[in-house]
């Protein structure tokens, strides 16, 4: 090496770490107690070093841009307005050698094998509690220990299929087990998601380190799960709790990478104990489940009642062996961190083992001596509850006012079996970017093993999470302040694996079918219409902005009032505004007309860009990256507008624009990137519908009771129909109704007329499936073939004459009877194809009436 | 005893219900004192498929699905059961109430492991100060356990009023010790809190009560209907039915369904359905002796 650059080197490396301080009397990621790198390190910090802070500055602000516009996101739990938080992530990611992952992961393995093993004998022979191994009030008690899953037959006594645990050190640096994570965990998905930031941020990097990829890890769980079925080519579905969970975008995420279809239980239906998915071409069988619904939430009518989010006959399925639900119902049983102290013996008796990797000491309160020393040193522990509901709520006995610690212990006294208590453990400190310098936080990792034959296989990484406090580091996998992405560094070359390319296998080809869930169409179609209507509106705006605020604005006021009435009915505001002459009187105006854009507290343009992302956020798993993209930046400028007071009107002409043109490019990716299949249809049919029922709306508000003089108005259609330029071309300056019907009523070159978009729906009713008995016509087929026709018959020059009364009555009754037609055709379609038969519903129950 | 038992069940629903899918517990269970010997049931509309197993605490517990479009669904079960009379030790002669307790308690060996999980809180019971108030009068110190558990249903039946409008089923027990009214379920659920909040275990026994009574004694109350009594634990007696409702101990008049930790365990009809619109329910229970 040149001597000259070894030492820039270390004096960019000794700027880097100038002000890292670690955290005093716990152990330190980066360095050693002497204040070296460790081993692992050193390749990783002077290659960040030489990439210098601007770089990663720039690198980080990229990356962060990355995360916002694929919209990886977490509801935040309890957040009434259900608000989708932005996903943290740090700079820098935990380095771990792989020497110490192969321990841990030998200890991931023993964990998940023996908590299987718990399982297997408590929902079968209960040998742990007839030979005294376990209490039974450990599970007896436990509202998670579901009691028609005993003795259900599950597929090689296969009950965890995925299972996570909460690592952290403790002071001497050796990793424990905080806690166990076996109900369909989450974090697997936010951990690969990390990882595909990070190697895009620093590639070179990456590669240098020789970090062991995450693929692998979901290739192993896509195969156990085509090797668990019955089938040779199974169905696979995950099942989601919907849009409301706090991990939907890892649901819709980990569905997408792993090619399940994403199902929420409204899709799913028991017929003659076998599961199938309700899609628009019929009932389509389902043979696996990946289960993300609590346990006791997914049957009402065998577990828990009153959920919406299970499928009633789920586990008698299950119990008849037609379906493979992966993790199997009941297995939350084992998350109970009462059963930590017993773990050891289990191990022995199951395994004849020792436990590889340590939990945190913990101490269950049932046991009496265990009670005494919890009561006795409150202050220095962790309280939990045995039995772990929804939410995993832990107290820190130390940082409790006097008085509530001597009610806790009042309480935990009370019900001894019900509480746990553990030693704090904060976790190791490790490097975090922190604009420009390396600073230290506290860390804990979130790791996954999945089933592979008949063992275990450990993700090769996993799930940091940052926190600056001492606080006991949430457990959950959303807790905490950040995360940060954990790299396993390689020996030697790491193998690339891919989950597109299973090595050595033939794929059968595939296109894209009826099986779309009826849910998602119906998502779609409503998708399209809100897109359709919010660019529709914008562009009534727009007309109605540079009408109002151009120069030309006297010789245009003719075609304010007509203009105005046209938005209150596409607003389904119940009155127009009404223009006026005087100054003042347009000063009110033109601030009410502000608010209906940008006023996010009631019905405005910014509320209809939220309902039109809110009508996506639950079709997401159904849209390109690139469309998704859009969608996130679309109308944001508009709700951040609306919050600011000073805001003017001119203003907002530009914010209009932009939204204009994004919606153009969101519905460019559909034409462009989206197979033509149901989905894409369904998008189609909507924002066809809507685009052809808003264009008659516009053109019988302008035009069935014409003002005085209707040039400015005639240019004001055209430029809302954005067909000012094609008039132009065909007629120069010459402004008559007939040629400008034809444009936009008839003419179906033109893909802004009323004709151009029930042609469209022609086409896409007749494509729609149809049952093979009906010799006839649908109805939906009749309503469209009758408009259509009526169309292509229809006489420009007829319907532009004024009756007696100076109105255009004949355009009027045609206007109204297509538009009629039209809605009546949404609602056979929505009849016919997207209601489901209403949420599932519970039985009052009779109760005995003595 | 023998007896016919018939319990229909009727649904009706304003809309037409396209599918449901139902859980049933109406095939009375064998145990120490009871046979059942014949059990048929009906269905109406036809249910596309049905299914039978034997529940975790060893009732019969049924399974079907209509998948047919009907506006009534009516459920009838028929059984023939035979009943033998109850044996009950000397009240006096059983051990004090603090033995059993202590014999149930947390980290004793795992005896009578079937008794333990009904000491336990279950998703309708949960023990609590006020029940264990209400209990104590009763569990004076050293007293016999079966004169004490007697004498608490004696006690309940004396100070809490059957009211079948005060209550519904999904009326919290803090409610029914408040206002102290209420039916059979939410009797047996008391007297359930009452015995586990002093740590003795007890279950919930649902059944039927025959319907007229032999010449000479008075008709039961609930006797048309389903009924719900309790049953507590003595490692000496086994399990001993108590019914607070009457203040009886259940006898040959009393024929069991299905028991469980609460009415949630047992519950005789649940279902889940799509549509429906309104809906009504009706319950017909007739119990009337065979004759030998």
């Amino acid at each position: 090496m040149v001597p000259g650059l070894a030492t820039s080197e270390t004096h960019v490396q000794r700027d880097l770490l100038k002000g890292y301080v670690p955290y005093p009397q716990v152990h330190d990621e980066l360095l050693t107690s002497e204040g070296g790198l460790r081993s692992q390190w050193q390749k990783f910090v002077p290659a960040l070093a030489q990439l210098g802070s601007p770089e990663i500055a720039r690198r980080w602000e990229q990356s962060r841009k990355l995360i916002r516009e694929n919209g990886v996101t977490y509801n935040v739990h309890g957040d009434p307005a259900g608000l989708a938080r932005p996903w943290e992530l740090d700079a820098v990611p935990l380095l771990l050698p792989t020497s110490e992952w192969k321990t841990i992961s030998e200890g991931l393995i023993q964990r998940a094998t023996l908590l299987n093993m718990v399982l297997a004998d408590l929902y079968g022979p209960q040998r742990l509690l007839s030979e005294g191994l376990l209490p039974p009030e450990l599970v007896f008690a436990h509202p998670g220990f579901l009691r028609p899953c005993k003795d259900l037959p599950v597929p090689r006594n296969r009950y965890l299929y995925l299972s996570a645990a909460h690592l952290a050190r403790d002071r001497s640096g050796q990793w424990l087990v905080i806690a166990d994570r076996t109900r369909g965990p989450t974090g697997a998905g936010y951990a690969l998601e990390n990882r595909l930031v990070m190697s895009r941020m620093m590639p070179d990097v990456f590669r240098d380190c020789q970090v062991e990829r995450l693929a692998s890890f979901f290739a192993t769980l896509r195969e156990t799960l085509q090797s668990g079925a019955r089938q040779d080519q199974p169905r696979i579905v995950l099942l989601s709790p919907g849009p409301t969970s706090p991990t939907y975008f890892e649901d819709a995420y980990l569905s997408r990478y792993l090619g399940f279809t994403l199902v929420e239980g409204g899709d799913l239906t028991v017929r003659e104990n076998h599961v199938y998915m309700k899609t628009l071409g019929g009932l389509m069988h389902v043979d696996v489940i990946l289960r993300r619904v609590r346990d006791e939430l997914c049957d009402p009518l065998e577990l828990s009642g009153g959920s919406y989010q299970g499928v009633p006959g789920l586990t008698h399925a299950a119990r008849s062996g037609t379906v493979l639900l992966a993790n199997a119902l009941g297995c939350s049983v084992v998350e109970s961190a009462a059963l930590v102290p017993f773990l050891p013996t289990l191990a022995h008796f199951f395994l004849r083992e020792e436990l590889k990797l340590n939990s945190v000491r913990t101490w269950w309160c049932g046991d009496g001596e265990s009670l005494q020393y919890v009561s006795e040193n409150f202050e220095k522990l962790v309280v939990k509850s045995s039995f772990p509901s929804a939410r995993h709520t832990a107290i820190s006995g130390g940082l409790l006012p006097k008085g509530q610690r001597e009610e806790w212990i009042a309480r935990i006294k009370a019900r001894p079996q019900n509480y746990v208590a553990q030693e704090l453990v904060t976790g190791s400190s490790a490097p975090m970017w922190a604009g420009g310098t390396l600073k230290a936080c506290h860390v804990a990792v979130r790791t996954f093993a999945v089933a592979s034959g008949d063992s275990y296989e450990v993700m090769p990484g996993g799930l940091a999470r940052v926190s600056t406090s001492s606080d006991p580091l949430a457990e959950s996998a959303l807790g905490g302040q950040g995360s940060k992405d954990v790299w396993v560094l390689g020996d030697g070359p790491v193998a690339n694996v891919s989950l597109l390319h299973p090595a050595g296998t033939m794929i059968s080809l595939q296109r894209s079918g009826n099986d779309l869930p009826s849910r998602v169409a119906d998502h779609l179609f409503w998708l399209g219409r809100h897109v359709e209507r919010l660019e529709g509106t914008a562009r009534v705006l727009r007309t109605t902005l540079t009408r109002l605020t151009s120069e030309t604005s006297f010789s245009g006021s003719q075609s304010l009032g007509p203009l105005l009435k046209m938005l209150a009915d596409l607003m389904a505001f119940p009155a127009p505004l009404r223009p006026s002459t005087t100054a003042p009187a347009m000063a009110v105006l033109e601030a009410e007309l502000g608010r209906w854009i940008s006023d996010p507290e009631r019905h405005s343009l910014a509320t209809m860009v939220s309902r039109m992302r809110g009508a996506a956020t639950v079709v997401r798993d159904r849209l390109s990256l690139d469309s998704w993209r859009i969608l996130n930046r679309l109308g944001q400028d508009l709700v951040t507008q609306g919050k600011d007071p000073a805001t003017q009107l001119t203003d907002s002409l530009p914010l209009l624009n932009r939204l204009i043109l994004d919606l153009a490019a969101f519905s460019g990716m559909g034409t462009e990137s989206m197979t033509r299949g149901p989905g894409w249809r369904f998008l189609d049919l909507g924002r066809r519908l809507e685009r052809a029922v808003q264009a008659m709306t516009v053109l019988k508000v302008a035009l069935v009771e014409p003002p005085a003089d209707e040039d400015s108005l005639f240019e004001a259609l055209l430029e809302i129909g954005d067909s000012s330029m094609t008039y132009r071309n065909r007629y120069l300056t010459m402004l008559q109704l007939p040629p400008l019907l034809d444009l936009l009523l008839t003419d179906e070159t033109n893909p802004r007329s009323v004709g151009f978009q029930v042609a469209a729906l022609l086409g896409h009713v007749d494509a729609l499936p149809h049952s093979n008995r009906q010799l006839l016509r649908s109805t939906e087929q009749r309503l469209i073939l009758d408009t259509c026709t009526q169309l292509r018959l229809a006489d420009v020059y007829a319907l532009s004459l004024l009756d007696r009364q100076g109105r255009r009555s004949a355009l009027e009754r045609f206007l109204v009877r297509h538009s009629e037609q039209l809605r009546q055709l949404s609602d056979e379609i929505s009849r016919n194809y997207l209601i489901h038969a209403g949420p599932a519903r519970q039985l009052n129950e009779i109760r005995p009436s003595t | 005893m023998k007896y016919k038992v018939t319990h229909t069940t009727i649904y009706d629903y304003s809309d037409a219900v396209p599918i449901c899918h139902n859980e049933i517990r109406l095939w009375p269970r064998d145990h120490r004192r009871q046979t059942c010997l014949q059990h048929r049931l009906r269905i109406r509309p036809e249910p596309a498929h049905t299914d039978h197993r034997t529940d975790y605490f060893g009732n019969h517990a049924g399974q079907f699905a209509i998948e047919q479009p009907h506006n009534r669904l009516t459920v009838t079960a028929v059984s023939q059961v035979q009943v033998m009379p109850a044996e009950i030790p000397a009240p006096s002669s059983t051990p004090p109430w603090e033995d059993i307790r202590d014999r149930f308690a947390i980290g004793q060996p795992p005896w009578w492991l079937e008794a333990r999980q009904f000491v336990l809180d279950s998703p309708d019971v949960r023990s609590s100060a006020a029940l264990r108030e209400l209990a104590e009068p009763s569990f004076t110190p050293g007293r016999p356990w079966l004169e004490a558990v007697l004498d608490l249903t004696r006690r309940i039946h004396a100070d809490f009023k059957y009211d079948s409008t005060a209550t519904t089923v999904n009326t919290p027990l803090e409610t029914v010790l408040k206002i102290r009214r209420g039916v059979c379920q939410d009797f047996a659920h008391l007297q359930i809190g009452c015995l586990r909040s002093l740590g003795l275990p007890a279950r919930y026994v649902s059944g039927y009560l025959l319907t007229q009574p032999p010449p000479g004694q008075p008709r039961l109350v609930g006797a048309d209907a389903s009924h719900a009594w309790v049953a507590a634990f003595s490692p000496e007696a086994g399990w001993i039915d108590f019914d607070p409702t009457n203040n009886v101990i259940p006898g040959v008049g009393h024929v069991t369904l299905a028991w469980g930790r609460d009415y949630g365990d047992v519950c005789p009809i649940k279902g889940v359905l799509v549509g429906g619109g309104q809906h009504r329910m009706r319950v017909a229970v007739d119990v009337a002796p065979i004759p030998d």
